[in-house]
């Protein structure tokens, strides 16, 4: 999703900025290290203007190198999504952070996108984040995401093509496989 | 202290820009050693290595209907003050979300 919104939205002036959801990573995916992770983005294409080089410069004088506080780093997000004509920011798998963290983080992301009315947000996530979502942000665009039979069929050339164990396959075998599959997974 | 940082190459995809940075020496430019201490204290997480993992294993034109759809359209559209600033792609385990292109 990242790479086709720079191909079709093109242009230097965007910025498209991304963070995936690991439930594995909970521990380490707080709401400040995932909103800096995507603040590290924007300040990497931007370069890194005069008052976040004074938070850091504070940071490591008198709190011992210590991250930004939430209200800070939100603070600091506004004025980087505000310095650009377009940011896209992209959550992948929203399902996968804790409850907790996912709340502060929509709720930053709210305060943040407010600034900045040219900001887009793209969030991913099973379906029972979906109340969570709608309640915090009000006028949201859903898409329901499933494969198309044609989504299915590409993936099947692609897995045959790879088979380790080619000679176990038949013209008939994958016929079935080609026509079975994609019918079933798409009545799922 | 200088009154701005400012980028190191012409690329505008920070995904590349941080594979860069951690793969410097590949590329032969000298970075500012400031930045490698400035981008760790902004976050720990690193998105951009879970990224190249997914480009490498994606499969080109899979999910694309969905750039076609009205309601993308209308949310990445030029218009200016959109009502809505918010997409959900919402999905079961396993349906592709993460994969779209």
């Amino acid at each position: 999703m990242i790479d086709s919104l720079y191909d079709t939205a093109g242009g230097k002036d965007i910025v498209v900025v991304a963070l995936y959801c690991d439930f594995l990573a909970q521990q380490k995916q707080t709401t400040t290290s995932m909103l800096g992770a995507i603040l590290k983005q924007l300040a990497v294409i931007q370069g890194i203007p005069e008052y976040m080089q004074r938070a850091f410069q504070k940071s490591k004088i008198w709190f011992d190198g210590q991250g930004l506080r939430l209200p800070d780093l939100v603070k600091i997000m506004k004025k980087a999504v505000t310095a650009r004509p377009r940011v896209f920011i992209c959550i992948d798998g929203l399902d996968e952070s804790t409850p907790k963290h996912r709340r502060e983080l929509l709720k930053s992301l709210r305060e943040i996108i407010r600034v900045s009315p040219n900001t887009r947000l793209f969030l991913t996530g099973r379906p029972h984040v979906r109340g969570e979502i709608m309640k915090c942000f009000g006028n949201v665009v859903q898409i329901p995401i499933s494969p198309t039979p044609d989504d299915i069929r590409s993936y099947l050339e692609k897995r045959l093509e790879s088979d380790t164990d080619p000679d176990a396959m038949d013209d008939g075998l994958r016929a079935d496989i080609m026509r079975v599959i994609p019918e079933k997974v798409s009545e799922m | 202290m200088s009154s701005e940082r400012q980028r190191v190459t012409g690329d505008f995809n920070p995904f590349n820009l941080l594979t860069n940075y951690d793969n410097i020496v590949d590329f032969g430019t000298t970075v500012d050693p400031w930045w490698r201490e400035f981008l760790p204290w902004l976050s720990q997480l690193e998105p951009q290595q879970r990224h190249q993992g997914v480009r490498t294993s994606r499969l080109n034109g899979i999910g694309n209907w969905v750039l076609e759809t009205k309601g993308f359209r209308k949310w990445s559209g030029a218009e200016d003050g959109c009502a809505e600033q918010v997409l959900f792609c919402e999905g079961n385990p396993g349906v592709g979300k993460t994969y779209l292109r």
